[in-house]
């Protein structure tokens, strides 16, 4: 029986693609990375800035929380492209990284907030008996608790922003999506291309959740 | 050493502690009882500045706290607080818990914290337990780890939220037996407690609350066999003492 057609020209296209794939996959990965990290300090910030005792501070965060989710990530993308671009010359990659990170830290500042609020009162008190000073509890006490219990979504929002990291092709960044669309195009091979790309997100995906449940496990295994 | 004078307290509209005065000398054992509801827990909370009082002043060692003004961190260290519900810091080992507090705040060097906070766990039984998780003890010995992170303060006073309420009672004696020896080095406690057992064997004074209002101040001997207040006689007897 003869193998059929797509699995042969799949293969063909996998053969030809694989090398610039395996660049552009790293592009993916640093990109996500540094939106993590921006998301992650912006998310601790805004996270802080929410439940803090000033309404200024408080309505810095709820704005820029509102902007971000109500509005699509790919305008986002855009709009900070322009903007910054406008002002300062900045690579794509950067900008795309920038907006990815600054997108990511309204959705995790969320997950900070709720898991420090669902922190035991008990604990901050206790630790306000002892002298310690509301700083002191929330960077000794409270958060390393909450940041346990962030742990699960937090890896999920990660997840999200490696998947969505293909948007930033729109701003031309050869990444993942960008490549295949630009190999799509020249190939005519578009259902094979695309089958290839969301391939390698899949294995992405796959082994970050690897890595996040070994984590959880050695977490859990710790306390 | 802790003295609370025209102290009122609201939640909203509820008036909890309808002007308190109070004085705890040094080395004294004051015991607060009361129904539910009778504002001990929150006078207890207030002379730690967990709760902030609406009206009224709190001295603690001859100084008068302003709690507007003050550096109640500062006020607080002073001042010990055990829980109901312990509050052991589970992401901390029992040492590490007992070390916090004198690491952070008194910034002490780390061996001389480890040194002193290892006696500490020694005195309250617990030597054994200073590298194990706080999930991993029974209710009384957490209990003592949270006396024993107290103690690491060295505070002037220390105070009881109901110590022993949340134990399964063949734990309960451990605790009391903990308090007991404090009481006999001299500390200067206020307890609120139901255990009227050791109201009448450790106590100096047994202070009634009702209502947010102090009814009955008196030796445990009076308190326990000669009352005259109506309330307290009742009290008494729904404790069955």
């Amino acid at each position: 029986m003869p193998v059929p057609e797509i699995f042969v020209t799949f293969y063909e296209v996998f053969m030809q693609t694989y090398k610039g794939f395996l660049k552009a996959g790293l592009l993916t990965i640093e990109i996500t990375a540094i939106a993590v990290v921006i998301g992650t300090v912006l998310g601790v910030i805004f996270a802080l800035m929410k439940i803090s005792n000033s309404k200024i501070l408080q309505t810095i965060a709820n704005l820029y929380i509102t902007l971000i989710r109500g509005t699509p990530l790919i305008v986002q993308i855009m709009f900070l492209y322009f903007g910054i671009t406008s002002i300062i010359v900045l690579e794509n990659f950067w900008a795309g990284a920038i907006a990815l990170g600054i997108h990511n830290g309204a959705y995790i500042a969320e997950i900070f907030r709720g898991s420090i609020q669902g922190i035991d009162r008990g604990q901050r008190e206790a630790s306000l008996a002892l002298g310690m000073n509301s700083s002191q509890t929330m960077r000794r006490i409270v958060f390393p608790q909450a940041l346990r219990r962030a742990i699960p979504p937090l890896g999920n929002q990660f997840i999200i922003t490696l998947k969505d990291s293909s948007l930033v092709y729109v701003i031309g960044v050869s990444e993942l999506f960008g490549l295949a669309n630009r190999v799509a195009a020249s190939n005519f091979k578009q259902f094979e291309t695309f089958l290839v790309v969301g391939l390698y997100y899949l294995i992405l995906v796959l082994i970050f959740t690897a890595l996040l449940k070994w984590y959880e496990n050695k977490l859990d295994v710790d306390k | 050493m802790i003295k609370a004078n025209n102290v009122h307290k609201y939640f909203g509209k509820l008036e909890v502690l309808k002007g308190i005065d109070m004085e705890v000398h040094p080395g004294e054992v004051v015991v607060l009882v009361g129904v539910s509801g009778s504002g001990k827990s929150t006078l207890l909370r207030c002379l730690n500045f967990l709760e902030l009082t609406n009206e009224g002043t709190i001295t603690i060692d001859g100084k008068k706290v302003n709690q507007k003004k003050d550096n109640l961190a500062k006020v607080r260290a002073e001042v010990g607080m055990v829980f109901q519900h312990f509050n052991l810091f589970p992401h901390k080992t029992v040492l590490e818990n007992v070390m916090e507090a004198p690491l952070m705040v008194k910034k002490m060097e780390k061996s001389k914290v480890k040194t002193m906070a290892l006696d500490i766990l020694e005195k309250v039984g617990l030597s054994d337990k200073a590298d194990v998780y706080p999930n991993k003890l029974s209710g009384g010995q957490k209990q003592r780890v949270a006396i024993a992170r107290a103690l690491a303060m060295e505070p002037k006073a220390l105070l009881f939220d109901e110590p022993t309420s949340a134990l399964d009672p063949e734990l309960v004696g451990e605790v009391l037996q903990v308090m007991k020896d404090l009481a006999n080095e001299g500390m200067t406690m206020v307890v609120v407690t139901h255990e009227m057992k050791f109201a009448k064997e450790v106590a100096d004074r047994v202070i009634m609350l009702n209502e947010g209002v102090i009814i009955e101040d008196a030796d445990p001997d009076t308190f326990f066999n000669h009352s005259k207040n109506e309330r307290t006689r009742q009290f008494l007897e729904m404790v069955n003492v």
